[in-house]
């Protein structure tokens, strides 16, 4: 199966790593491996039809700080002069405009192409659009590694709980911002000094307003609210109120009560929303750390609970992959090793 | 409606079966059964039964059916269904900004209690707590909508129960 490559920061080289690391299991179980046939950084690509070795893509970023010779065109006018089955789009998530993904996405998916993708930002905003036009061009999008990282969330819900009547899903969706109320809740931290904590351990960024005032957490509700609970919204119909403002007092009258605040995304039959909550100490949602968790509500087998490592080099990986699995299963049939 | 009784039957055989068969007859969902072997009173043994019924039609027919079969009703409570509202707010906790809430919840209905805590701080950073409860779960969907509506005219945060 060739697939092509497009954004190579930490989650590409991950990815880069993880088909280098996988691919046997690949040719075990269908007989045929991932050819990375085109790779594409910010400003440079390569592309060669019989196939590029995954870890010299990886060190020529590590040593060169680009994988190949630089682009004279934008990517989306490139794609369709590169013969390929798979597009994996690992470009950050911009929830402005949601490009340039937007544009790989309609590229790949107007030529009928697969798409594998850990961007948040076109299946947030343009969800709708873009399953349209993968259904009329029959090809498939798979999005795992866009909500909760190596969390197996979508394709449980979406896959293995088929049957089942889904009532509603909440979850911790921002290691970032339960990370900081956790801290504020074991040590006493002022909200000043957990959110700098947070800063110098590399789990929140210089301009943590994506994760604190809870956009990451709503473009993941959009996402799971589409492609799970079947409705059409995007990310600005989410209801959303960060954790910014959230003080220690809040967090001690809240204990005083066996409680915790936590930033919870939740859809449900009335709504989607962002909003910290007070979950009883012991409830799933209780968690401490940088776990994503989600809670799902189901008719018959009640609550189910799944929990993992949001965000991460071979974590979101780890999500790429298990989708590539399923396409290539999809296009040679069950594998042969069970 | 949830209803609690103490009943007296008759110390024989069959009497909590025939006891509870009027309840089961008229749709009634049997919540808990009480049955007080050791207090035996002139031949008479207490039964404490809760059971929710739909309507007190039903239940004035339950009550003649255990009169028919000699069954004592010696008292009945009608207990309501609560659901817990808890806010913590940060920002204007100030007792007037307070009783605006505690009032606006008030004015919603079916609330059975609620409370103020505010949190002991030295620092300029304050929050409190409101709790109660209410009768119906359609009056937290309103308190919900209050609160939010109040949270943007003050200006303060709310951090909102799990229970809705």
């Amino acid at each position: 199966m060739d697939v092509v490559l497009v954004g190579f920061g930490t989650v590409g080289q991950g990815v880069a790593e993880s088909i280098y690391l996988k691919n046997n299991l690949f040719q075990e179980g269908f007989g045929d491996d991932l050819r990375v046939v085109a790779a594409f950084d910010s400003k440079t690509y390569v592309i060669d039809k019989k196939g590029l070795d995954p870890i010299d893509l990886v060190k020529a970023k590590t040593n060169k700080g680009v994988i190949g010779q630089r682009r004279k065109e934008d990517i989306k006018d490139m794609l369709p002069e590169i013969e390929y089955d798979v597009l994996v789009e690992m470009t950050p998530t911009n929830i402005v405009d949601a490009r340039p993904g937007l544009d790989h996405f309609r590229a790949a998916l107007s030529a009928g192409k697969d798409i594998v993708t850990s961007n948040k930002g076109p299946l947030a905003l343009k969800f709708r659009e873009l399953s349209r036009l993968a259904q009329k061009n029959r090809c498939m999008m798979r999005f795992e590694a866009s909500v909760g990282g190596a969390t197996p969330v979508i394709n449980l819900a979406s896959e293995l709980l088929k049957c089942e009547r889904i009532s509603s899903i909440r979850g911790i969706m921002n290691g970032t911002c339960n990370f900081i109320l956790s801290r504020m809740e074991s040590e006493g931290l002022p909200w000043e000094p957990a959110l700098r904590e947070a800063q110098q351990m590399g789990f929140a960024e210089t301009d943590p307003s994506y994760d604190i005032d809870g956009i990451d957490s709503a473009c993941k509700v959009a996402i799971l609210a589409n492609a799970i609970m079947n409705k059409d919204v995007t990310v600005h119909d989410v209801e959303r109120t960060g954790i910014r403002g959230i003080n220690l007092d809040a967090v001690n009258l809240a204990a005083q009560e066996k409680k915790v605040v936590r930033l919870i995304g939740e859809i449900t039959e009335k709504g989607v929303e962002v909003a910290p909550r007070l979950i009883p100490r012991g409830h799933p949602l209780s968690i401490s750390g940088t776990l994503n968790t989600f809670h799902i509500q189901t008719d018959l087998a009640g609550e189910i609970t799944v929990a993992g490592r949001g965000a991460g080099r071979y974590e979101t990986a780890s999500a790429v992959m298990s989708d590539l699995w399923a396409l290539m299963r999809a296009r040679k049939g069950s594998a042969h090793r069970h | 409606m949830r209803v609690n009784v103490d009943l007296r039957l008759k110390d024989v055989p069959g009497q909590l079966i025939g006891a509870l068969e009027p309840v089961s007859k008229n749709d009634g969902n049997i919540v808990g059964v009480v049955h007080s072997h050791d207090q035996v009173s002139a031949g008479r043994i207490g039964v404490n039964l809760t059971f929710e019924v739909s309507n007190e039609k039903t239940l004035d027919k339950i009550f003649s059916e255990w009169r028919e079969k000699g069954v004592d009703i010696l008292k009945i409570d009608q207990l309501f269904e609560t659901f817990t509202l808890e806010y913590v707010i940060v920002g204007d906790v100030s007792p007037a900004e307070m009783k605006r809430i505690t009032d606006g919840i008030q004015a919603l209905g079916d609330v059975e209690s609620i409370d103020v805590r505010y949190s002991i701080s030295s620092s300029n950073e304050r929050a409190a707590l409101i709790s109660g409860k209410v009768r119906k779960k359609e009056t937290i969907k309103l308190a919900n909508r209050f609160m939010r509506e109040r949270s943007k005219k003050a200006g303060f945060l709310i951090v909102r129960g799990f229970g809705d």
